[in-house]
Order: structure tokens, then C-alpha cells, then sequence
């Protein structure tokens, strides 16, 4: 009789004193002396390394490799770059599961398939069964020859950066691999994992390699974790175990692909996958599921039970098999369930932290009817009695790396502060009081280096709040009357004029011969150029669903790209889904490996020629660098591209000219922008175009002006249009000094901070930067800490996520501008001394707030605007008209 | 995993064949399981309990000690009344694990027959059995 086999790690399990059970056909270790409970906690709260090598590891090969994989997966494989991974299925013809695996394309020519241990052999005859018939597949069980380790937790990424000797980790998004050097062996690396973990990875070896990757990831302090904790991580994250949600149900019936909530993600119909298997089966489950999101149960005999997360709201542990019943009816089983231990947290929001102790709770996965939903209570039978429970969406969630957060049932939806008891009056008072504070502090004791951020001159400010910010005066072009604005108001001379002097000036500052001012932000401006330009594509045929773009080119958000000009932001309702990817189709611009910040653009022309772009969107709201738009525009021009040249110059529009770059003289073929950064205005959105009347694309200028309006508004906003006249006047007058001053002290405040001994980012042979922006490295997850003790000492900055952090929660950077601060007067050498006051908050830990209410005191008054002595008269008759 | 040996038994105590002990003091009997059943059974999540004042016989199951990964039940080794039991493992069912005998005790019972302490087995009679 064969003896049941062991992973390569099995001498070292037991050395730990690992208690040893069989599983899945293997001897592995359920727990370490430490226990379950201990070793739970210490992966959420430092990194867990577990040996996972008893999963299926098979190899795909051969010509025939993609359309296999495409028949006998659930999801579309084909939407795999090498570098990424998906989670699959591997489905039967009644649209139950086999079992549920991971599919990894590390390699251009072979892809990973992992398994669960118990159903390798399994999956292996079903799996070999379809390569024979299809012929020119090749399949290899690798599993025998290769190790696998999975390490979750906070502490994971900093671990394996202290034993990389070469190549680099994978990209800080979920399901991307990387290949690296150990200990001079080869590790491939996914960003995946079973814990419900943001920062995780999986590792895969040669068997030679093994232990030496053990020992090194466990001497940096990794906590080996057994299979008992495994099981009660994942639970926590509601990830399914095969065999519990997938499988059998405790009534022995196959439990429907569907009624496991991950098959959304595991399950495409994609036309890429021609017929797979299972797939009508599959279609029908996904139909009665889609009726079900809406409240219609009407097809609810195609997908009767779902699987569910579900709290216990009374004492006790609710397990596998147990009755459950709503309403006193039996509606389902629990399908995995224990008591899970979480720490406890103190704080709130952004700045909450896990604390020293830990409670534990009952939590489950429940298969239950699927008319029952979120919110509906329970009663789980256990051994006579019947125990209260909640069915809720989640136990706990990953996306505020670096850690998971558990979210108790009752703690769902944070706790809602009752108002105060007040008078009116009394609450009218305090909002009186409490923005004369708060505008005094902000003026007066701060220094403000928000980069999105401008003070305007008194003038603007107080123009914005004369009679027309309760005005109205919509207008369009009647191209009957020639092409006249017609206003639809009354007494809106004054305004029209206002309006055309300001696209005057506008057109002159800008450079091109189109305004666009009735967008009241940046983002509305660039929502209303995508929406331009799907009307633009639609012109010839209007009576068809109208296409959207094609395919967009932009800076990705984690590389500071502009939100609005992602999926997520403004473009997401204008950009086609890709069939192959299965999402936006939108390719990013690429960036130098040793510099993130700045766009490779000669990795560029390859991309355009490949996805031939409608739209290229540059701008940035991280941003060190001019935008090689010039380069740019002349591969699309060579490659004879039908491409329009978008520049979203949100923070840097006010920069415009010889010390930073022109636009429209460069190539561009619009250009939007929030007119309240480094511009001096108030708070809207403009676009300008070079499309003037005898171009043929001018027809896309005139679906901009209808996107404006009505498209994005009604009333555009009369106050602050008004306001921003008189700003665009200071602009034009004194820009040469002020875009020259900006430049200055942003070089001079970067290369004063490092030499203050702290991580500045860019390239310190030109100063670091080529904008108002200075960008602050100050360690991993710890930029909101540090944004809010310099807020404490009267020190303004955001905190925000590097290209390499996963998100705004692990920020490990400050975002920093100059632009406001030069306005009020400041020259290099003042941002010298200011260097000095943040290093000693950032560095020394100490308390400067005295002090920099005292230099801030220095900088009072605004520079780069017409004194206030000039219009003494007409400031005080503004005053009074307020009353 | 501990071996036998690293496990801990007080000389004072009585040890019942499923691994309770229990001990005598002002003519009531103190109830828990012993370091070799908190050992095998893991990380204790969840004790399971009667109320003061049911009666058992010995024998019969008075209540469940529950690990991540199973379900245990208790068996009192004394018949009796039970007169306390140990409010403080509902937050901190570790005890059992980290107190088997101290703060880890469970029930307090006053026996109905105090000839049934004799049926229990020493601390050396119970180590043998263990060793088998």
C-alpha cells in the first residue's frame, strides 16, 4: 500500500512541532504549537506563510493550448497577458463544478493551472480526456517536481523586498505576477491568495530551490500557519473551499456554479470562448441569477439556493451541516463555519488602527433559499436549540491595504453620531464662528501646499459673489441666425459680455482659437469632451445605439493619472468593453522601469501601432514632468493614426508657456483644465480646441459646445464665471513672473528637502521636478500619519499612493505644490527654511506649529494681482453692495 | 502536540477516563478537563455550560467544549447538583487552554454520592491508562 505523500516541507512542520493530519490525500499540518487562533491573527496582523505544495500544479502546452483551456475552463483565457492570472472553474455539463483552480500565464508559450489536492487526480483524467480528443495539447503534472508557498499578510511585501536579489515583484494590483531571484534561485511571483489579504503572494519553485526559500522567508520573520488557520482565514473572507460551497451540499445535490457568489468573476461568456463546457447550463443558472439581483424570483427553480455569508447574532459555533431556518421554515444548510478570532480596532476611517487584543466570533457560509437577502435573520439549528444569526454582505474587507479590516454584524455600518439638540439660530451662529476659524487658520497661521489647491485675490472673490452667482443665462448657437448666440434670459448684457471677454482672453492664453467656459470643473470638462467625442463618431448614423470610443490611451491612476480620465472616473460610460480583456479598453502609457514617473516614449510607438488609440488623454494629478505630447503627436501622424490628442492639464494649466510647455503648439488637439491650481481662478472647467471653421473636426468643437450645453448644465454658474474673468486678467498680466517663480521654487524646495536628508522623488540631475509639484517619499503606509502630524503644525499636504503602493490606504508618499505659496510671496530661498520646518516634523518628530504660524505671518499678502490700494474705491463699494 | 510527559497533572486531583479531573474542597467538587484534553482538542473557542441548580447523574453529558475544528462533549464524572460555574470562559474560552485547573475550571458541583470520588483514578493510575 502506497503511503499517503508529503510536500518537501514536511521534515520542517514537523521540526516546529506542526501537529500532522491527512488532507486532500497529503500529510500536512493543521497547526503549529502556537494554535489556530494565534496563528490566524498573527497573518493578519504580520505575514503567515503557509505550505500550499499538495495543490495540482499542471502545465498547459502546444499549438491547441488557448482553444483547450477555453473548452474546458469557465473563464476567458484569452483576456491573460503574460504577467496575469485569473481564478476559474473547471465546470461539468450540468453546470456544477469539478473544482474551482487558478490559471497563470507566466510564460508566452505555456500557461499554470493550480488545482485542489483532493481533486488532482481527478481533475487530471476529466482534463486528459479533452486533450486526447482535441489533440495538440500537451499536459504535465508538475506537481511532484515544484514547491508552493503562499505568504499573506502586511508584512509580506517588505519581507520578500529584504531577499530579492533581482528582477521585480509584481505589479501592486491583484492577480499580476513577476518573476524574481531568492538566494539565487528563480521564484515566480503571483499577487494572489486565499486569505482575503491585500498584500499577498504566491510562490512557486523548483523542489531544489524549496527549503531554502522556507528558511529564508521564515528567519524574516514569517509565522508558519497550518491548514487549520487557512481554512478560518478564508472563511473570514468568504472565499469558497470545494467540497463545502462548491460540490456537494450536506443533502449530497451538486450545488449550482451560481449559487457561489465568485463564479461572477470565475464564469465568462465571452464570444472569444466559442461553446465550453457546461456553458448552456451555466447561461440558464446566469439568467435566473440576473432576475434574482433584481427581486424577481420568478425563474428561481434554475438557481434555488445561494451561498451567503452569515453572523451569528447569539453564543455558539455554528458548523457544516447544521439546519438553518427563516421564518420557520428550513431554507438551507451551513456550509463552512467556526469561530474566527479578529483584532480589535481603535479609531476611525483612514486613521483607525488594529489594537493588542482580539475577540472571536461565529461567522459562516450558508447555502439559503435564494429569495432570502442581506439584513433577513436566521435561526441556525444546533443540537436542540436554535441561535439567532444575520445574513450580511461581508465579514471583512480587503481594499484599505495594507491590512484586512473584519466587520463585525454590528458594526456594519459604523456607528452614526445623533446631531446635536440646537436652536437655529444658535447652529446658524456656530457655522458663523466656526468658518471665520477655519478661514483665519487656513489664511492666516497655514502654509498651504495642497497642489490642487489656490487662494484667489479678493477681487475675484469678491466679484464671485455679486448678483449673477443668482443668475441666469443660458444661450446656444442658432445656426439660423448665422451662428448668433441666442440667451433664453432676460438683462443678461452684462453677463454675455463678461462671457465673450473671457473667452478672448482665454483663447489668447491658451493659444488655440475655441473656448469652452461654461463647464463648471475640471472633471465636467472632461466628461463633456468624451461625450463630444462619442457624439463626433455616431455623426454620420443617429438612428443606431450610438458607438462608444474605441480604444483609449492614459496615465494609469496608480502612476498618478488623472481619475476622471479612468474607467472608474468620467470616461467609464464612454469607452467600448474589450471582448478579449473583458473590460474598458483602455491601454496605459508605459514608464521607465527605474522611473515611474515619467512616461518611456519609445516604448510608445510600439503600443500605438498595436491598439491603434481614438482618444490619447495626458495629464496627470501626480506629476513631475511635461507630457511628451510633441513626441507623441508625431508617432500618430506617421503611423496616420484617426486619433484625437486630448490634455487634461487639470494642475498645470496655469503653467503654460516657455518655462513649461505649450500645448496646442506641441500638438495637441484639445485641452481641458480646472482653472483653480496653479490658475488663478475660481473653481470651473474649461477645454480649449484648435479646430477652427474649415477643419474637418471643427464638427467636433461644435458637439463640445452642445456637451456643454445643455449636455453638462443648465445654468453655468454665473458667480464664479464672473470671478474668473478678473483672474484670467491677472493671469495673462503677470504670468511670465509667476510661471518662472513657480518653476523655482519647486526645484529649489525639492533639492532643499533632500538635502534635509528626506526621499524626494524624480531625478535630482534636474531638480527633481519640471512642475509646481514636490513629491515626498516618507515609507510605506505611513503618508496619512505623517499628512496629519505636519496638519498639526499648521503644514498642509495630501498624502498619496506611489506606482508601487496598492492603494490611497498604504500611501507611502506626501503630494506637495508650491503654487499657492509663491502667490503669497515666497521665493527660493523662504522654501529653503521651509524644507527645514518639515524635516523637523517628518524626521525629529518635533513640534514646529508656533513657528510656522510666525513665518506664515511673513507671507500675508498676495502677489501676481492688482494691488487692492489700485481699486481701493471700487473694493469697498463691493463690500457694501454685499449688505 | 505535546508529549505525555511535557503535560502537567496535579498530585491532588481525581482523573476520570474521558480526561475530566475533579477536586474536593469544602464538600463540593470543582470540574474541568485536564492539560491532555486542552492539548488534543487545540485552541478552545467556545465552552458550553448548564445553569446552576440542574442535576446530573454520573456520566451524562453536562455540556460541550468546542476547538476551530470540533465539538467535544463533557461528561460529569460525579453525580450531583451543580452550584457554579465559570462565567469568565463565555469572553475568554482560552482559559481552558492556558489554566486547565485554575482559571480553566468549569463546573462546581455538590456530589450526591461521595463514594463515587473513590471510582476516579489517581494521577499515576490516570497517566498509565494515558500510556496505555
Amino acid at each position: 500500500m502506497e503511503s499517503i505523500p508529503r510536500t518537501i516541507f514536511y521534515d520542517r512542520h514537523v521540526a516546529l512541532g506542526a501537529k500532522i493530519v491527512e488532507f486532500g490525500g497529503w500529510e500536512m499540518p493543521v497547526q503549529y504549537p502556537s494554535g489556530i487562533v494565534q496563528e490566524h491573527l498573527a497573518t493578519r496582523k504580520r505575514a503567515g506563510l503557509f505550505d500550499v505544495s499538495h495543490m495540482g500544479r499542471l502545465i498547459v502546452r502546444g499549438k491547441n493550448k488557448l482553444p483547450f483551456l477555453q473548452h474546458v475552463l469557465s473563464n476567458n483565457a484569452e483576456a491573460l497577458d503574460v504577467g496575469e492570472s485569473q481564478y476559474t472553474l473547471i465546470p461539468n455539463e450540468r453546470g456544477g463544478a469539478l473544482d474551482d483552480a487558478y490559471l497563470y500565464r507566466f510564460a508566452e508559450e505555456e500557461y499554470l493551472l493550480v488545482v485542489n489536492a483532493a481533486n488532482r487526480q481527478k481533475d487530471w483524467e476529466h482534463l486528459q480526456d479533452h486533450v486526447s480528443k482535441m489533440g495538440g495539447v500537451e499536459m504535465i503534472d508538475r506537481t511532484f517536481e515544484t514547491a508552493m508557498l503562499s505568504l499573506q499578510g502586511p508584512l509580506s511585501k517588505d519581507i520578500l523586498l529584504a531577499l530579492i536579489d533581482g528582477g521585480s515583484l509584481p505589479d501592486p494590483l491583484r492577480n499580476r505576477l513577476g518573476r524574481v531571484t531568492l538566494g539565487g534561485s528563480e521564484v515566480l511571483v503571483a499577487r494572489t491568495g486565499y486569505t482575503g489579504e491585500p498584500i499577498c503572494f504566491e510562490l512557486f519553485v523548483e523542489n531544489a530551490d524549496a527549503l531554502n526559500l522556507w528558511d529564508a522567508l521564515v528567519k524574516k520573520g514569517s509565522v508558519p500557519v497550518g491548514l487549520g488557520a487557512r481554512d478560518t482565514l478564508r472563511l473570514e473572507a468568504a472565499l469558497p473551499l470545494y467540497g463545502h460551497e462548491l460540490g456537494e451540499d450536506p443533502e449530497n445535490h451538486e450545488i449550482p456554479v451560481f449559487a457561489m457568489p465568485l463564479s461572477r468573476f470565475a464564469v465568462s461568456f465571452s464570444p472569444l470562448k466559442g461553446d465550453f463546457v457546461g456553458r448552456a447550463a451555466l447561461e440558464k443558472q446566469f439568467a435566473a441569477l440576473k432576475k434574482i439581483f433584481n427581486h424577481d424570483f420568478s425563474a428561481i427553480r434554475d438557481l434555488p439556493r445561494r451561498i451567503m455569508p452569515v453572523a451569528l447574532k447569539g453564543k455558539g459555533v455554528a458548523r457544516a451541516g447544521y439546519k438553518i431556518f427563516h421564518k420557520n421554515k428550513h431554507a438551507g444548510y451551513i456550509t463552512s463555519g467556526t469561530m474566527v478570532p479578529y483584532w480589535h480596532s481603535r479609531g476611525e476611517g483612514i486613521a483607525s488602527s488594529l489594537t493588542e487584543s482580539h475577540s472571536l466570533r461565529g461567522i459562516c457560509l450558508a447555502l439559503l433559499d435564494s429569495d432570502i437577502g442581506e439584513g433577513d435573520t436566521l435561526e441556525i439549528e444546533m443540537r436542540g436549540r436554535r441561535i439567532p444569526a444575520l445574513v450580511v454582505p461581508y465579514h471583512m474587507r480587503s481594499e484599505a491595504p495594507p491590512y484586512a479590516r473584519a466587520i463585525p454584524w454590528n458594526k456594519l455600518r459604523g456607528e452614526k453620531k445623533k446631531p446635536d439638540e440646537e436652536k437655529t439660530v444658535a447652529k446658524a451662529r456656530n457655522l458663523l464662528t466656526r468658518a471665520i476659524r477655519n478661514t483665519s487658520w487656513r489664511q492666516k497661521e497655514c502654509i498651504n501646499l495642497i497642489p490642487s489647491e489656490q487662494t484667489q485675490s479678493s477681487v475675484v472673490r469678491l466679484l464671485s459673489i455679486m448678483d449673477p452667482c443668482g443668475r441666469y443665462a443660458e444661450h446656444k448657437q442658432v445656426t439660423a441666425f448665422n451662428e448668433a448666440e441666442v440667451f433664453y434670459y432676460q438683462a443678461t448684457d452684462f453677463i454675455e459680455n463678461v462671457e465673450k471677454l473671457l473667452e478672448e482672453e482665454l483663447r489668447s492664453y491658451l493659444e488655440c482659437p475655441q473656448v469652452e467656459t461654461r463647464l463648471i470643473s475640471g472633471q465636467m470638462a472632461n466628461a463633456a469632451v468624451f461625450s463630444a467625442l462619442v457624439d463626433y463618431l455616431n455623426r454620420a448614423d443617429r438612428k443606431r445605439e450610438q458607438r462608444r470610443i474605441r480604444k483609449v490611451m492614459n496615465n494609469h491612476i496608480i502612476r498618478g493619472g488623472h481619475l476622471s480620465a479612468q474607467p472608474m472616473g468620467a470616461l467609464r460610460d464612454f469607452v467600448t468593453r474589450d471582448p478579449k480583456t473583458e473590460k474598458p479598453a483602455v491601454v496605459n502609457f508605459p514608464v521607465l522601469a527605474e522611473n515611474p514617473y515619467k512616461i518611456d516614449v519609445d516604448a510608445c510607438e510600439a503600443l500605438l501601432e498595436t491598439h491603434r488609440p481614438e482618444l490619447i488623454i495626458f495629464g496627470k494629478s501626480m506629476t513631475l514632468y511635461r507630457e511628451p505630447v510633441a513626441e507623441i503627436r508625431a508617432m500618430v501622424d506617421e503611423l496616420g493614426l484617426n486619433c484625437t490628442i486630448m490634455y487634461d492639464m487639470a494642475h498645470v494649466l496655469g503653467l503654460i508657456g516657455p518655462h513649461f510647455q505649450r500645448p496646442f503648439a506641441e500638438g495637441a488637439d484639445l485641452v481641458t483644465g480646472s482653472t483653480h491650481k496653479t490658475f488663478f481662478g475660481t473653481q470651473r472647467g474649461i477645454v480649449g480646441a484648435r479646430f477652427d471653421d474649415g477643419d474637418p473636426a471643427y464638427e467636433l468643437w461644435l458637439a463640445l459646445r452642445r456637451r456643454a450645453f445643455p449636455g453638462s448644465v443648465s445654468n453655468h454658474h454665473l458667480g464664479t464665471l464672473l470671478g474668473l474673468l478678473m483672474a484670467t486678467y491677472e493671469l495673462n498680466y503677470f504670468k511670465d513672473e509667476y510661471q518662472e517663480n513657480i518653476i523655482r521654487n519647486a526645484k529649489t524646495f525639492a533639492a532643499a528637502l533632500a538635502s534635509c536628508g528626506l526621499d524626494v522623488a524624480g531625478e535630482p540631475g534636474i531638480s527633481f521636478t519640471q512642475t509646481h509639484q514636490v513629491i515626498l517619499n516618507v515609507g510605506y503606509a505611513k503618508g496619512p500619519e505623517i499628512a496629519d502630524r505636519l496638519e498639526a503644525n499648521n503644514i498642509i499636504v495630501n498624502y498619496q499612493a506611489a506606482p508601487q503602493e496598492e492603494g490611497f490606504t498604504a500611501s507611502g508618499s506626501l503630494r506637495m505644490g508650491v503654487q499657492e505659496m509663491t502667490r503669497f510671496g515666497m521665493r527660493p530661498a523662504h522654501f529653503e527654511e521651509l524644507a527645514g520646518l518639515l524635516a523637523e516634523v517628518i524626521r525629529h518628530g518635533r513640534t514646529v506649529k508656533e513657528e510656522v504660524a510666525a513665518f506664515r505671518k511673513r507671507f500675508a499678502t498676495m502677489q501676481y494681482c492688482f494691488s487692492e490700494a489700485e481699486f481701493e474705491g471700487e473694493i469697498q463699494k463691493l463690500h457694501t453692495l454685499l449688505r | 502536540m505535546k508529549e505525555i510527559s511535557e503535560l502537567n497533572f496535579p498530585d491532588d486531583l481525581k482523573y476520570a477516563e474521558d480526561h475530566e479531573w475533579a477536586r474536593m474542597e469544602n464538600g463540593e467538587a470543582t470540574i474541568g478537563i485536564c492539560d491532555y484534553a486542552q492539548d488534543q482538542l487545540g485552541d478552545v473557542v467556545f465552552v458550553e455550560l448548564p445553569q446552576v441548580g440542574d442535576t446530573f447523574e454520573k456520566g451524562q453529558e453536562f455540556g460541550t467544549v468546542e476547538s476551530v475544528k470540533a465539538v467535544s462533549e463533557l461528561f460529569t464524572p460525579l453525580s450531583g447538583e451543580v452550584t457554579a460555574v465559570n462565567g469568565n470562559l463565555e469572553d475568554a474560552p482560552e482559559l481552558v487552554n492556558n489554566e486547565p485547573y485554575a482559571g480553566g475550571w468549569m463546573i462546581r458541583i455538590k456530589p450526591a454520592n461521595a463514594a463515587e470520588m473513590d471510582e476516579l483514578m489517581t494521577k499515576d493510575a490516570y497517566l498509565a491508562m494515558l500510556k496505555g
